[in-house]
C-alpha cells in the first residue's frame, strides 16, 4: 500500500490541536506527524510529545572543553614558559580563576550555537515540506497517511478547520 | 470616608487620565496585528530607502573613509608621534574609546538577556536593535584597542605560540584578561545576536526576490520552522540568555581591573568593578534610547512597534541606573576623598578645579541632574525625542567620566616633574571614524536585516489578554514555556 504526506494549514492553534487529535484518533502516530510554525509554539498546546534536544548537553561538553582548555593556558603554559611576575608563584590562583572563567564560557556558547546547527541539521538547502505561509503565522501539519485514504483525511481536517489541505510538496527553500 | 470626585475635581481629571493610561490599544502586546500584515510592515520598513537616507549614508561614508581609514593608515604610516599621548598620558583617546564602546555594548545585553530571564514583555519589539549595538560597539572597542597598539601588525604576539625570539604572552596579566574577555564577548554576543534572528531571516527569505532572495536564503540556513527546531532554538537562546549576563559583567569588571591593578593615584579603588559596570549600563542604556527614537522616526512602520510605553520603561531603567552610577561615583570618590593619600589629594584637587574642571561638573550635571529631573515624570520620559535628548546627553557625560579617568588622571602621579596635560591630536579624527563607522553599520543593517524580531512580537501578542478584576480590565500575561 503507497503512502503520501498531506499537508494541512492552519490559521489558529486550536484547530491545530484538534486536527492533530483527530489524526491520532485515525490512527496516525506522533512520530508519522510533522509540525512547522512561525512562531514557538509548544508541544504541550497541541498534543504533541516533547521534543529532545541535545544542545543542553553539547552546550555542557563545550563547558568542560574551556574549563580544561582555561587550564591549559593557566597551568600548562607556565610549565612550557615561565613569564616570572614579581610576588606571584608561577601558579597563582587568583589570576587562574579569572582564566578559567572566561575560557569556560566562551567554549560554553561556541559549543551552544554549534549545537543548534547540529541538532537542526544546518545549513540544511536541500527541498524539503514547506509553505511560505507559515512565517504569517500559520500552522502547517503534514504527515503521511495511505494513498487510498487520503479523502477520509482531507474531510476530517477541512472539518476540523484547516485552510487548505494538498499533497506535501518538497520545495526549495 | 471615600474621596469622592465631586469634592476633589483634579481627582476626577486623575481618574480620566488613569483610564486614558489604560487603554490597552496603546500597548503593543495587546494591539495585535495580523502576523502577515506585521512581516509586511517590517519588510517595507527595510525595503524603503528615502534620498534622506543616502545623503547621510554618504556623508558617513566619506567620514569612514577619511577619518578612520586614511587617519589610522597615516597614523601607521608615520608611528604613533602623531598622536597626542605622551609621557605621562600614554593611555589617551584610543582606551577612552574602548572603555566608552565596550559600555555601549553592554546594552544590548542588558536589555536581550536579563530581561529575558526575568521575561520583561516590554524588551520584544527592540532586542534585536539592542543587540546590534552590542556587536558594533564591540567592533569599535577592539579597532581603538588596535589603533593604541601602534605596531598593529604585530598583533598576534598576543597569541601563545613557539617563536625564537621567546616572546611569550603572560596569562597572568589584565592586558591579557581584556584580550579573552573581549574575544568571548564578541563572539558570544554575535552568536546571540544570530540564533533569534534565523526566524526573522526564514520570513524575509518567503518574501524576497533577487539578490535579496539568495542572501536571506543562505544565511536563514534553510529554517523552516519545525517542533524541532524551535525547541533546539529555544534551549539555545535560554542558554545564551543565562550565560552571557556573567560573561558581560566579567567584561567591564576586567576593564577596569586594567586601571585598579595599578597603582596610581585615583585608579586603585576596589569599588572600580561595579562602578564600571553600571556606568556602562548608564551609557548603553542613554545609547538605546537614541537608536529608538532613530528607528522610529525614519524607518517606515517603526511607530507601531516602538511605541511611548518602551520610552517609559527605558527612561525608568536609566533613573534607576543613574542613580546606581551616583552611588557607586559617591562610593570611588568618599573614599579616596577621605584616605588623605597626598598625591590622590592632589588629583582630586585637580578634576575639580584644574582646566578640565568643566568637564568634571558636565560629567556630574549630565549624568545625575538631568536624568534626575526629567526621567521621574511618566510624561517626560515616554515622550521619545525627549529620552533620547537625554540618552544623549548621558553619553556626553559618560565619554567625558572616561575621559576624566583616563587621560586626565594620568596627568596627576607621584613624579611632579613630569606632569604634562593630554591634548588629542589625530585622536580626534579616529574617534569622529569610530562614530560614523558605529552609524554606518546600523544603516547597513537596518537595509539587511529585520531590526524587529516580528517571530518575538508575536508570540508576545499571543501571550497577552486582558482579565476582568473586579470593575476594571488588567492585562494579563500567560507564560507559554
Amino acid at each position: 500500500m503507497s503512502e503520501t504526506t498531506l499537508l494541512a494549514l492552519f490559521e489558529d492553534i486550536d484547530p491545530a490541536a484538534d486536527a492533530i487529535e483527530k489524526l491520532h484518533e485515525m490512527g496516525v502516530t506522533d512520530e508519522q506527524i510533522n509540525v512547522i510554525s512561525g512562531v514557538p509554539v509548544m508541544e504541550r498546546m497541541l498534543g504533541r510529545p516533547l521534543q529532545w534536544t541535545n544542545v543542553s548537553r553539547i552546550a555542557l561538553g563545550g563547558a568542560v572543553a574551556g574549563f580544561l582548555f582555561g587550564a591549559f593556558l593557566n597551568w600548562g603554559t607556565p610549565m612550557l614558559y615561565n613569564v616570572p611576575v614579581g610576588g606571584q608563584s608561577t601558579f597563582p590562583v587568583p589570576p587562574g580563576l579569572i582564566l578559567l572563567f572566561e575560557m569556560t564560557m566562551l567554549f560554553m556558547l561556541l559549543a551552544t550555537f554549534l549545537g543548534v546547527f547540529l541538532e537542526s541539521y544546518f545549513p540544511n538547502y536541500r527541498p524539503l515540506e514547506y509553505v511560505p505561509e507559515v512565517s504569517d503565522g500559520k500552522i502547517a501539519i503534514f504527515f503521511k497517511c495511505p494513498q487510498d485514504e487520503q479523502e477520509k483525511f482531507i474531510e476530517a481536517l477541512s472539518e476540523s478547520g484547516a485552510e487548505s489541505i494538498g499533497p506535501a510538496e518538497a520545495r526549495q527553500l | 470616608m471615600a474621596v469622592s470626585s465631586k469634592y476633589f475635581p483634579w481627582a476626577k481629571k486623575a481618574q480620566e487620565t488613569h483610564h486614558n493610561d489604560h487603554d490597552p490599544r496603546q500597548h503593543l502586546m495587546l494591539d495585535p496585528k495580523p502576523r502577515g500584515e506585521m512581516n509586511q510592515m517590517v519588510m517595507e520598513s527595510m525595503y524603503t530607502t528615502s534620498w534622506k537616507f543616502w545623503v547621510v549614508f554618504g556623508i558617513l561614508s566619506i567620514l569612514v573613509a577619511l577619518c578612520f581609514f586614511y587617519a589610522w593608515g597615516y597614523m601607521i604610516a608615520e608611528g604613533l608621534g602623531v598622536a597626542g599621548v605622551n609621557r605621562p598620558s600614554f593611555w589617551g583617546i584610543f582606551l577612552v574609546n574602548t572603555v566608552f564602546w565596550i559600555g555601549i555594548s553592554h546594552a544590548g545585553t542588558f536589555i536581550s538577556a536579563i530581561l529575558r530571564v526575568f521575561k520583561s514583555e516590554f524588551r520584544r519589539p527592540f532586542t534585536r536593535a539592542a543587540e546590534l549595538m552590542t556587536t558594533f560597539g564591540l567592533i569599535q572597542a577592539g579597532a581603538s584597542i588596535f589603533m593604541h597598539l601602534g605596531r598593529v601588525w604585530l598583533a598576534y604576539w598576543l597569541f601563545p605560540y613557539p617563536n625564537e625570539r621567546q616572546l611569550w604572552p603572560n596569562f597572568h596579566s589584565p592586558l591579557m584578561w581584556d584580550l579573552l574577555a573581549i574575544t568571548t564577548y564578541v563572539l558570544g554576543s554575535t552568536m546571540y545576536l544570530f540564533l533569534p534572528l534565523i526566524p526573522d531571516l526564514a520570513m524575509a527569505r518567503d518574501r524576497s526576490t533577487g539578490w535579496r532572495k539568495t542572501f536571506f536564503k543562505t544565511i536563514a540556513l534553510g529554517f523552516r520552522g519545525t517542533e524541532g527546531e524551535w525547541t533546539h532554538l529555544r534551549t539555545a537562546m535560554n542558554i545564551f540568555a543565562f550565560a552571557i549576563i556573567p560573561v558581560m559583567f566579567s567584561v567591564h569588571t576586567i576593564v577596569s581591573w586594567d586601571f585598579v591593578m595599578a597603582t596610581r593615584p585615583g585608579w586603585s579603588s576596589t569599588v572600580f568593578g561595579p562602578y564600571f559596570v553600571i556606568g556602562a549600563l548608564h551609557s548603553g542604556m542613554g545609547a538605546v534610547a537614541i537608536v529608538l527614537f532613530i528607528m522610529r522616526a525614519t524607518m517606515k512602520h517603526m511607530d507601531y512597534f516602538i511605541r511611548a510605553e518602551h520610552f517609559e520603561a527605558i527612561g525608568k531603567l536609566m533613573l534607576i541606573i543613574s542613580m546606581g552610577w551616583a552611588y557607586f561615583f559617591f562610593n570611588d570618590y568618599i573614599v579616596q576623598w577621605y584616605g588623605g593619600d597626598k598625591w590622590t589629594d592632589t588629583l582630586l584637587h585637580w578634576h575639580e578645579s584644574g582646566p578640565m574642571s568643566w568637564m568634571f561638573f558636565t560629567m556630574l550635571i549630565v549624568n545625575i541632574a538631568v536624568p534626575w529631573l526629567i526621567l521621574w515624570n511618566k510624561k517626560w520620559r515616554s515622550t521619545p525625542w525627549l529620552l533620547a535628548s537625554v540618552g544623549l546627553l548621558i553619553n556626553v557625560g559618560m565619554w567625558f567620566e572616561r575621559y576624566i579617568i583616563i587621560p586626565v588622571s594620568l596627568t596627576i602621579n607621584r613624579m611632579p616633574f613630569t606632569w604634562k596635560l593630554y591634548f588629542p591630536r589625530i585622536e580626534i579624527f579616529l574617534t569622529i571614524g569610530t562614530f560614523s563607522m558605529f552609524l554606518l553599520f546600523y544603516m547597513i543593517a537596518s537595509r539587511l536585516i529585520p531590526l524587529v524580531p516580528v517571530w518575538e512580537v508575536q508570540e508576545g501578542q499571543m501571550a497577552h489578554s486582558m482579565r476582568k478584576v473586579g470593575k476594571t480590565q488588567v492585562p494579563s500575561v500567560s507564560e507559554f514555556e
